[in-house]
Parts: C-alpha cells; structure tokens; sequence
C-alpha cells in the first residue's frame, strides 16, 4: 500500500513538472529572447565583460571598460546595441589601436550627444535645469563636479525607475551628501524605506531632469500640496489667515520644528508675476547691495528704499520685495518631521524678538536660476522708515512698528493723564468756581430765569 | 429739573454693544500686538475673539447706520445747517472744558431731544462713526483674510500698510475710551450721561 501511494506520488509530482515546464516554457523562451543581444553588442561584451578591464586616460585617471553581460541584459539599455550610443568607434581599428581620452569627465561629455538622441525631452528639461547651468558655468571656470548624465545614470546597469532601489543608491547622494543623510533621517526618508514608492525621494520633489534652485519660485510647496492634498483645508480648519500663512511661510518652517528660520525678501516683479533675476554678464545685484552696503553690516531701511528705486528704474516701476518665511538651510528643510511635531504655537512666530524674524536677506535669482543674497537688517522689520519697501511682509507681534509702540504709550498716558489732570485743575480752582457760583445764585435770585452755574464743578 | 427721552432704544443697544466690544477688540488687540508682554489668553482664542467681536460691531454699526438715516433722529447731528454757527458753538465748547468749567461757568449746550450732542461732541463723531470707525472695520475685514482680499490689499499699499493704518485707529480708540467716559462725567452730575444712556431719559436743568 505504502509503496503504491509512493508511486503515485512520483507519478504526481512528475506530471506537475510536466505541466509547470509546458506552462513556464512560452515565458522562458520570451525572456530568452528578450535577452538576446546582437552579434555586435556580444562581440563587445566578450571582451568588455572582464572586470579588470580598464584604461589609463591622459589625466592619469584609470577608467574601468567593464560591461557585466547579465546587468546590462537588465538593464533599461538592454535592447540597444553598443554602437547606438558609442557611434565614434570603428569597428576595424577598435582595440587595436590607441584612442585617446583626455578624462572621465570630457569623455562623458563627449557622450552627452548619445543620450540626447533617444531622450530628447528629458534632455530638453534638463538643458532648462539648474544642473545643465552648472555644466555651462564649469566648461568657463573650470567646475568639473556639475553633474552630467553619466553621473547620475550609469547607462550600462541602468534599471526601470519603477523598481524600487535602496534609498542609498540615490544618484543625487553623491553630490548633495549633507542633505541626502538629513532626508534619510526625516519622515520622508524613514517613510521611503518603510513603505516604499508611497513616500518621496528626491526627484518626487525636485523633478528629475528640470532641476531648479529650491529656495526660489513656488515650486517645492507645489510639490507639497501635490501629495498633501487636503493639507490647505486641514490647515484652514484651525490656522487663521491660513491662505495668506500658505503664501508666505515655506512647509519645512513648522514642519521642520528644529530648523532655524529666517525671512527672505524677494525682488519680484510685480507685472510678470516672476521673481527679478539678474542678466548674464552683468551682477547689478552684487555692485548694488555692495555699494549700499560698504561697511558690511547689511542693508538699512534708506539703501534697501534706494535699492528698490533703482531696481525700479530698469523695472519700469514695478519691482517690490516679497517677503517669506524660510528655513535657512537645505539641510534644514530636509529634517521634516511627523505632522504630529509641526510646530502649531502661534507664539513661536508673533512676538517681539520671535526667532524666525532675527535673520533677514534680500534675494535675486542669478542668471542660472541659483539665488545671490545678500543681508538685510533685521531692525527694518519694525522701522516705519522701511513701511514702504516691504509693505508686503508683515507678521503680528514679530514685525510691529516700533513707533507705533510709542505712540500706543503716549496716547496712553494721555487717556489717562488727561482726565486726571483736568481733575487736578478743577479741584485748585474750586474756590473760584464756589464764589462764582454764589454769585450767579445771587444774580438769579434778583433775576430768575438766568442759567445758572454748573454743578458738575462741584 | 425736566426729563427729556433722549437716547431712543437702538441707540441705547448700539451704544453699549459698541462700548463693550471696543473694550474686547481693545484688550485682544492687546493680545495680539504684545503676545511678549502679556499673555491673557492664547493667541489664537484672541485671534478668533477679535474676529468674531469685530464682525458684530461692523452689523452694530449698520444698526447705528440704519436708525439714523431711516428716521428723523438724523437732525442730533445737524439741528442747523450752519457751519459758522456750528464752528463757533464748537469753540465756545472747547473753551468751556478747556477754561469755562474751571472757573464755573455755565455749560454753552443745553439738551433736547433733537440737540442732544454738543457742536464739540457731534462733530467729533461724526469723524469717528463716518471716516474713523468705517476705515477701522475695513481694514480689519481685508486683515481678517489678506488672501482673499489681496488685490485690495495691494491697492492700499499692501499688508504693511493697511496693518499700520489699523493700528493707528487702535491707538485712537484706545485713547477714546479713556476720554469719553470721563466727558460723559462732565454733566450736573457724575453719572447724569451714563444714567440717561441706560434709561433713554436724561434730566435737563430747567430753562
């Protein structure tokens, strides 16, 4: 009996192979032939598949030639043959003889075409990013860490962006160290490796290929909101002026309950509804804010007005300044935490001496899109002189005119003082008034029907 | 002495609606300000006091609004269309408190029903009720949601300057409501004004 069911089982589980091996087939031989490389990316892969396959360039900097077969089959290059992107080869003298390259970095720029070819949106945005800027900036005063495509995509392992990778192979740690170590700390980062792809990484924010500078424009609140999606309505179920706390207080103020603040007052034009950058070739912003600031102690209320005129004279008349609450770091605004630990006391910010409004900077975008600052005193946020320039910036308590104060005193004193003073005269007149009014008692008794004195002296 | 009906009842309810909510925006409006001198309450319950207060005062105002220009009651500011008369009986007022009463004279004004407001008084408020108050309550209204009145805001020269505007008219008030009190003291007696803003009637010498 035993031996009977044992070979029935065999027979079972045999014919469950069959059946999984006819079933499984049609994807293996899919996937086969998904894999299958061209005789010409094979011919290259036999020889750049070895790891210790690398080339001393002009620089002296050793560039590794190696290919992995199996990585670059899964890759997202994976159906692309070699000579799609390294067209420059020639087949005929490749290997054979001698090719000179000056550095890892002139050869992927050298590349850059390559990758434009196949992504011409992307690379469009890109063009348009802060990155490219830095590029352009590098190739005129010799920035060489400006990052180019190959050094945030390795193209020859390149996955889906859809798989989801560790938060430490983030291209953009490479640079930006400091910040990335903040967010892996941050509710956003722990969320990242606890929950996946529901929580943000960088590009989420920051977009992949049209980077801009974070502290200007709207576009990182934007990007808030994009997942926040009720964050405005919950916000107005308990913060007054809640729209106008929108406008003007960057999400990591509160939510970065650590961080220190500062207000950025922002020459914006008033008509194009943009923010004023400076031309290329000409730092007008710098030999301005220098020139009205010779001593070094940040702008005060006459050089920020005169600042402002001048701006307005190649403005047409339209330049202001747009004040905000900012945290004054990147690293700061990557140290958000639980909603539960956003700061929510009104006291934090509206009072006298409230430490957001103790830092204040005056900012134009450059030319690449990167904010120049420069420093403002922090006193013409009470001064009535500086009403004026930023009429549009104004927080209760923090921000009071101080004059005002003083006028509040003086009418104070006055309220007061007034009445008891005009008691104080009364009571030494009061003999006068007594005399007088046995007098008049007399006249009216010789003549009734005369008013007579007011009592209220009494 | 005489009684004469005075102070008719929706004058009476605005007047002591307005005395007691000007108190409450005075003292929250404190609050805001001077969050590090005092802190009476949080500062968002005095946020949102202010807010409400000031919301019945603007629907007090045009109570104020309504009983005037619908009845005849409207003539307590102007008995006369006469503005030297109305210029010279002001000055003969603020020498009377400025001088007169000192040494006893008698007051200038004498009430009646239709002249219950000195030349003096009744030119002050008509500043305060048609120019003072009207600015107070709409730049707190277009404070009150920056946002949502923002191109507003912007034509009168942006949050800076609507908020000092609001201020300085705070700063006013609170002087008022120091002064007006003690004014009102001024009469044959003490308590003679307060008395008739409670009861309508207030007593008048007689002639």
């Amino acid at each position: 009996m035993g031996r009977l069911i044992g070979r029935l089982c065999r027979k079972g589980l045999g014919l469950a192979s069959m059946v999984a091996l006819v079933l499984l087939l049609p994807a293996v031989a899919a996937n086969a032939e998904e894999n299958t490389l061209s005789k010409e990316t094979t011919a290259c892969l036999k020889c750049h598949d070895k790891e210790d396959l690398t080339k001393t360039l002009e620089n002296k900097e050793t560039l590794s030639l190696h290919v992995s077969t199996s990585a670059f089959i899964e890759s997202m290059h994976g159906k692309t043959d070699c000579e799609d992107c390294h067209s420059g080869l020639d087949a005929k003298t490749h290997g054979k003889e001698k090719a000179s390259i000056a550095s890892k970095r002139e050869y992927s720029l050298s590349l850059q075409g390559s990758c434009r070819e196949c992504h011409k949106k992307d690379f469009a945005k890109y063009e348009d990013s802060l990155h490219a800027a830095l590029v352009k900036e590098g190739s005129k005063e010799g920035r060489k860490d400006a990052p180019l495509c190959a050094d945030c995509h390795n193209q020859h392992t390149l996955r889906s962006v859809k798989i989801l990778g560790p938060i430490a192979a983030t291209p953009c740690a490479k640079c930006h160290e400091e910040i990335f170590k903040a967010y892996s700390k941050d509710v956003h980062g722990l969320e990242r490796v606890a929950k996946g792809k529901s929580a943000p990484i960088c590009a989420n924010c920051h977009q992949t290929h049209d980077v801009k500078a974070a502290s200007l424009g709207d576009g990182i609140k934007e990007a808030c909101l994009g997942c926040h999606k009720e964050a405005v309505k919950e916000h107005k179920d308990w913060l007054p002026n809640a729209a106008l706390h929108f406008e003007a207080i960057s999400c990591p103020v509160c939510h970065a309950p650590g961080a220190q603040r500062r207000v950025n007052l922002r020459l914006y034009d008033e008509v194009s509804k943009r923010q004023i950058s400076e031309k290329a070739g000409d730092p007008l912003f710098k030999k301005r804010t220098d020139a009205a600031d010779l001593k070094e102690t940040g702008l005060n209320e006459l050089a920020l007005y005169n600042l402002l005129k001048e701006f307005n004279k190649d403005g047409q008349g339209h330049v202001v300044l747009r004040g905000r609450l900012e945290v004054s770091s990147g690293v700061e605004a990557h140290q958000l935490a639980d909603k539960s630990k956003a700061i929510k006391d009104c006291n934090v910010c509206h009072q006298a001496g409230a430490q957001p409004f103790q830092s204040v900077v005056l900012t134009i975008a450059s030319p690449d899109g990167r904010p120049l600052r420069h420093a403002v005193q922090k006193d013409i946020l009470n001064s009535m002189l500086a009403t004026q320039s930023v009429k549009g910036f104004y927080a209760v308590g923090s921000t009071r005119i101080g004059l005002l104060d003083n006028l509040l005193i003086v009418v104070f004193l006055a309220g007061v003082g007034g009445p008891l003073v005009h008691i104080v005269i009364k009571w030494l007149f009061r003999k006068e008034r007594r005399k007088n009014g046995a007098a008049a008692h007399a006249d009216s008794q010789a003549q009734p029907g005369d008013r007579r004195a007011d009592d209220a002296s009494k | 002495m005489d009684k004469i009906y005075i102070n008719p009842l929706p004058v009476r309810i605005w007047h002591w609606t307005n005395a007691f909510g000007f108190i409450l925006l005075i003292a929250t409006g404190l609050q805001l300000r001077y969050l590090d001198v005092i802190q009476v309450m949080p500062f968002q319950t005095a946020v949102q006091a202010h807010n409400f207060v000031g919301f019945v005062l603007i629907a007090n105002f045009f109570l104020w609004l309504g009983f005037y220009l619908f009845t005849d009651k409207i003539k307590v500011y102007h008995p006369e269309l006469s503005p030297a008369k109305y210029f010279m009986a002001s000055f003969r007022q603020a020498r009377f408190y400025g001088y007169g009463i000192f040494k006893g004279e008698p007051n200038p004004h004498h009430a009646s029903a239709y002249r219950k407001f000195n030349a003096l008084q009744s030119m002050t408020y008509q500043i305060i009720m048609m120019l003072v108050v009207p600015i107070q309550f709409f730049t707190g209204l277009l404070l009150w949601d920056v946002a949502r009145f923002s191109s507003m805001v912007e034509m009168f020269g942006g949050v800076r300057v609507v908020d000092t505007v609001h201020v300085i008219f705070f700063i006013f008030f609170t002087g008022f409501i120091f002064i007006h009190p003690y004014l009102a003291s001024l009469s044959h007696t003490p308590w003679a004004h307060f008395k008739a803003m409670i009861t309508g009637y207030e007593e008048v010498e007689d002639e």
